[in-house]
């Protein structure tokens, strides 16, 4: 299992320098002045000024090395258009942020997603499996964008519940967005832990357990429950990864301070030193978000451990 | 699994068609905040929030270029001069009086002015500051706001690794004979210098703040002011809070206690916050298909601006009739009011109304709305005419429905134009300098940096880094250089509206196109309505507002 | 959405167990080809829930088709006596704020995200079915090579890849879209293949065939890629929401199809503007999107139950 973990951690240093290879290549690609942001030219000699404040006529292998050197020594460099602010201090200040919207989004779907599907399968073919999937897959087709604005509309504006329309401050002001982001992945959940449970709910140790005369109650806790969250759990760490990374259009919306708002604003910006920033952030939460469930799985399904030893 | 499945799809269908219908039969919006206007009587709660655009980039006043940083910096520092809102003339304020005398300036400060450090305001401050913002290190943006000085562009110009800076430095021509006197050399008799110096670039700033905290000076915890309010709270990207500051040399003036801002880069979400009550001013602005709705409201406000929105016509690929017949095809009106929709004014010259001695600078040639007949006969003149056009906007919305519009105006006279829309940074870079062969015509705007024509009118000189036209006419550039040597304003005026006759006259060359004059469009609750007031810089000045109940 | 490589497997088993039913995905040895076929649309007829999704799925993309030949109306021009004209027989959906008829609109939109979204699929499945098929043919050291080259192409986050990708073009029309799209999600379709591929490659008769000496290229044409077509046409249905719900993001915050163009994503942006005052602009493009991507989920569901024979057993 270690040697494992190890050839796994040892592996993200080629990604991650492969992740960074591609992005800035494509950085120098984009054509666009971060420093011209209005219509108004900006004239030669500052244009040069700030070309060499930045480094940016240096030859790009140089630029390439100094930038590798920094990921590696955990800095991102500064802002192309916030001045007086470094990539690492914007991470630092909007990343909590997002990862905090990303939580409360997953535990809003794993609290309703979960035993939505659970319901669901238990009341296989009745009216409350109808119901459940009508919710299910209702969260998995409507976009994002319109949960969100008829979760404003309704409970901000027009009932007016004590929510506000926007911002993440109040503990009030973070239930909306929250419910926004987690509608797809509950719908994923509920769908998947349906599906899962029905298929364990088949097997044969199941049936040999009721012909055994075992309450239901402890088939479905001991037995079915835990043999059909493992899929979810290996469901769910490439999924918190897409909600982490997915975010800005909810944070958009909610004018929520999150770093998804700043990536897409720095790439119409072409503020490269931020995109470049932010897209290996959110490549290190890919890679070892998907790198922990790798291992919770070794954990969690004893079939890998015999494989692992 | 069938039946069960596809009950779920019947009944998922029916949700949502119920949903459409609920949708399209209510709809209207919740009511806005109420209560009545104007009234008078102070409120006993002096605090407001305010819905900021953007996050700004920077509030060091020399690396500040876009309009959120502008407005916090003018509100918590003391500019040399502001404008009068009404007549756009200097007004004093840090500076108590000044004397011009050609091209050199003093200002004269007050003994007052104080930091919130407990140092004083001097003179020396202020050309510290302008030196920083000149050095070729700091790499500000406007720093060509100061070019006007004598041996600041060579300064500003200057490569550490070939010349002598510091040398280069010496020679810049701000100086501080004593503690409350500043002196500047220009290059030649700028009328408008002092009104210039409104602009935030030329605020000051506190050299032990600087060189102690360095880049990080600007937080609130490290830095220091020396306007009438402070930086109480700035959380980035999510808040920017300003408090009153007792210790401002007028503070018995200033009613407002608190200015709280959220920053709200989405205009819908703007919208529904103001709706909600959550703030009292929406200066993030109003989507303009939205116009309409909340045009009807008391809490609408709209502000003239200084600035044109044009279209550029590239005169090596237009004969001139033709691009004189372009301009009198398209309805300006008919554009503004139905697609633009925020009251704009119709641009009948590049010069925008509300520029000082604009009534001796329009020209009156062209006409707010469409004279079809008149483009016909213009391009029946010109026999070489180009049928087939390039039109070429940028991607934001608004621009493409209004090429759309010109589109269909100048197909009725004969002319096809091909819109091609481009993101911003790329459309910026793509129409140049130099300018790009494949434009015919382009989309454009124009905001003035101060408050005199010449910065608009500067803009068509055969060398101007802003011209993508390929206009280059000796007798505009001789023009506009005599201009930048009158000092008398209405000699001045004159040699402006020449200069505009060229542009947009009867016998005008049609280098551009203008469509419309700006406007700023806010939403503001009937407790501050009166008194808050943008002016045609985008600026506002938060000292001299007051919340009636 | 990108998946973990290593989880693969199970979101393949993970999508099969959705529908209740057991067992795994691979096919089996393959009994006459024709008959399978048959035998599997036999199926997916008896199977009501999957035939109304298909009879909506049709429907939709019929009318995103032939609406923009037949209608009267031109999408780009504006009429403002006919702003915000409401519900009527000349203009089933209503017009928007300049005076568009919206029937024809979302019916131009759905043919620029629908032809993104399969233009985009089938790029996906055609260099999936590549990388794949060599990967997984081949094996050995160049299989390694090619898995883990391609576990750091997972590492790139989807949709800022996608940005970065439709920034490096001038303007972002269909073309643009259907490359960033399809770049920053053939993975999944790579690893699908693979896997496939490597689980067939065991079977009796493709060892016989080899035995037999036959190339590769006929072991690959005709004993394996057929045997993966299940699999694959499963895949499309479960993909296409995934690249019109990303065309749709992209488009919403301005960063892909660009209004007076319609995409679904582009209308659902100028919709959001207005909503106060007329909720029907934004709720109309998202049902055209949901409506796509649920009839796309049931015809997948469907499909998957149809293809495997090992799954009849409720």
């Amino acid at each position: 299992m270690t040697k494992f973990i190890i050839r796994r951690l040892l592996w993200t240093i080629p990604v991650l320098l492969l992740v960074i290879l591609f992005t800035f290549l494509m950085m120098r690609q984009i054509k666009g002045n971060p420093f011209r942001k209005t219509e108004r030219a900006v004239p030669a000699a500052i244009q040069a000024n700030l070309d060499r404040k930045f480094h940016l006529k240096d030859p790009w292998y140089e630029q390439y090395a100094n930038y590798v050197k920094g990921v590696f020594s955990f800095d991102l460099g500064p802002s192309l258009v916030l001045r007086n602010q470094s990539v690492n201090d914007i991470v630092k200040s909007h990343f909590p942020v997002s990862l905090e919207l990303g939580a409360y989004a997953f535990i809003f779907a794993i609290i309703v997603g979960v035993p939505l599907g659970v319901l669901a399968a238990l009341r296989a073919n009745k009216p409350t499996d109808y119901i459940a999937m009508l919710v299910a897959n209702a969260g998995f087709a409507v976009p994002s964008f319109l949960v969100a604005t008829l979760l404003i509309y309704y409970f901000a504006v027009k009932w007016d519940v004590g929510v506000p329309t926007s911002g993440w401050t109040t503990w009030q002001s973070k239930i909306l967005p929250s419910i926004a982001l987690g509608f797809f992945p509950m719908a994923y959940f509920a769908r998947l832990v349906r599906g899962t449970m029905l298929e364990t709910l088949q097997q044969d140790y199941v049936r040999t357990a009721r012909a055994k005369g075992l309450r239901r109650q402890r088939i479905v806790g001991l037995h079915v429950l835990r043999n059909s969250l493992i899929p979810v759990v290996t469901a769910a760490g490439p999924l918190l990864g897409a909600v982490i990374t997915g975010s800005f259009i909810i944070e958009t919306i909610f004018a929520i301070p999150g770093i998804g708002r700043y990536y897409v604003s720095s790439v119409s910006a072409r503020d490269y030193s931020v995109t470049m920033g932010l897209t290996i952030l959110y490549a290190v939460i890919v890679i070892f978000g998907n790198l922990f469930v790798d291992i919770l799985y070794g954990f969690l399904d004893p079939r890998t451990r015999e494989q692992r030893t | 699994m069938r039946t069960r499945s596809s009950i779920a799809l019947a009944a998922l269908l029916v949700a949502v068609a119920a949903l459409v219908a609920a949708g399209c039969g209510g709809g209207s919006s919740s009511s806005s905040s109420g209560g009545s206007s104007g009234g008078g009587s102070l409120a006993a709660d002096q605090t407001i929030t305010i819905a900021w655009g953007a996050e700004p980039p920077s509030l060091d006043p020399g690396l500040a270029t876009d309009t959120t940083s502008s407005n916090v910096l003018l509100n918590i520092m003391d500019p040399l001069v502001k404008l009068d809102p009404k007549t756009l003339k200097p007004v004093p304020s840090l500076a108590q009086s000044w004397d011009v005398k050609g091209a050199n300036v003093t200002f004269h400060l007050r003994h007052d002015g104080k930091w919130t450090n407990g140092d004083p305001v001097t003179a020396q401050d202020f050309v510290f500051s302008w030196l920083r913002t000149l050095s070729p290190e700091l790499g500000a943006d406007y720093a060509y706001q100061f070019y006007g000085i004598k041996g600041a562009q060579e300064y500003n110009g200057c490569d550490s690794k070939k010349d002598d800076c510091n040398a280069l430095k010496a020679k810049v021509a701000i100086s501080a004979p004593d503690k409350y006197t500043l002196k500047v050399q220009l290059t030649s008799p700028q009328p408008w210098f002092i009104q210039q110096a409104a602009h935030h670039s030329f605020l000051a700033v506190n050299k032990k703040a600087v060189t102690k905290w360095g880049e990080k000076w600007t937080e609130p915890g490290h830095i220091v002011t020396d306007g009438p309010f402070k930086l109480a709270v700035w959380k980035h990207d999510a808040e920017i809070d300003l408090a009153k500051w007792n210790g401002w040399r007028d503070a018995k003036d200033v009613k407002l206690q608190r200015a709280n801002g959220r920053i709200i880069t989405d205009g819908t979400t703007a919208v529904q916050s103001f709706e909600a009550g959550e703030v009292d001013v929406n200066t993030t602005g109003i989507p303009p298909s939205d116009i309409p709705r909340l045009k009807q409201k008391d809490t609408y406000q709209n502000y003239p601006a200084l600035g044109t929105y044009y279209y550029g016509i590239n005169v090596k690929n237009v004969p001139l009739n033709e691009r004189r017949a372009m301009a009198f095809a398209i309805d300006r009106k008919e554009i503004i009011d139905n697609i633009a929709q925020a009251d704009q004014v119709p641009a009948t010259g590049f010069s925008p109304k509300g520029i000082p001695g604009f009534s001796q600078i329009k020209t009156d040639y062209l006409e707010p709305t469409a004279d079809v007949s008149k483009a016909k006969s213009l391009l029946g003149k010109t026999p070489n005419a180009k049928k087939n056009v390039t039109l070429f906007v940028n991607d934001s919305p608004g621009h493409k429905e209004i090429a759309i519009a010109v589109q269909a105006a100048w197909k009725k006279i004969g002319i096809n134009a091909t819109i091609k829309q481009m993101e911003w940074a790329q459309f910026l870079e793509f129409l140049g300098p130099p300018p790009n062969k494949a434009v015919d015509t382009y989309r454009l705007g124009w905001i003035g940096d101060y408050v005199d024509d010449i910065n608009f009118l500067e803009l068509w000189t055969c060398k101007s880094g802003n011209n993508n036209t390929n206009y280059c006419n000796p007798k505009y550039d001789a023009l506009i250089a005599k201009a930048r040597q009158t000092a008398d304003n209405a000699e001045r005026y004159k040699i402006y509206g020449q200069a505009e006759q060229m542009l947009t006259g009867p016998n005008g060359d049609f280098p551009i196109i203008p469509i419309y004059w700006y406007t700023y469009v806010t939403q503001e609750a009937p407790s501050v309505k009166d008194s808050f007031n943008i002016n045609l810089l985008d600026q506002f000045d938060l000292s001299k507002v007051r919340v009636v109940s | 959405m990108a998946v973990n490589p290593q989880q693969e497997e199970f979101r393949e088993r993970a999508v099969v167990a959705d529908t209740g039913a057991p067992g795994m995905s691979t096919a089996g040895a393959p009994v006459r080809q024709t008959s399978l076929w048959r035998d599997a649309w036999l199926r997916y007829r008896a199977n009501k829930a999957a035939v109304i999704a298909a009879i909506f799925f049709i429907a939709l993309v019929a009318y995103v088709i032939i609406v923009p030949f037949v209608s009267p109306y031109d999408p780009y021009a504006v009429d403002f006596s006919q702003a915000y004209a409401p519900v009527s027989l000349k203009h089933p959906l209503g017009c928007d704020q300049y005076g568009r008829d919206l029937f024809t609109r979302v019916a131009l939109g759905g043919r620029v995200s629908i032809g993104i979204g399969f233009a985009a699929t089938i790029a996906i499945m055609g260099i999936g079915i590549v990388y794949g098929s060599i990967s997984g043919f081949i094996g050995g050291r160049l299989d390694n090579g090619m898995m883990r080259f391609l576990d750091a192409l997972y590492g790139l986050p989807y949709l800022p890849f996608a940005i970065i990708v439709t920034q490096l073009f001038r303007t972002v029309n269909i073309w643009v879209m259907i490359i960033a799209l399809t770049i920053a999600s053939w993975f999944t379709a790579a690893r699908v293949v693979r896997g496939q591929i490597i689980s067939l490659k065991e079977n009796d008769y493709v060892r016989a065939a080899r035995a037999v000496g036959a190339r590769w290229y006929r072991i690959l044409g005709r004993h394996l890629l057929p045997n993966t077509l299940g699999v694959l046409i499963v895949f499309v249905f479960l993909e296409l929401p995934g690249v019109i719900l990303g065309e749709a993001f992209l488009s919403f915050i301005g960063l892909g199809i660009n209004p007076p163009k319609a995409s679904w994503g582009s209308l659902a942006q100028d919709g959001r503007d207005v909503y106060l005052a007329h909720p029907s602009m934004i709720l109309i493009p998202s049902i055209a999107i949901a409506w796509l991507i649920l009839s796309a989920f049931f015809i997948a569901d469907g499909l998957r139950d149809a293809l495997d024979p090992r799954t009849r057993e409720t």
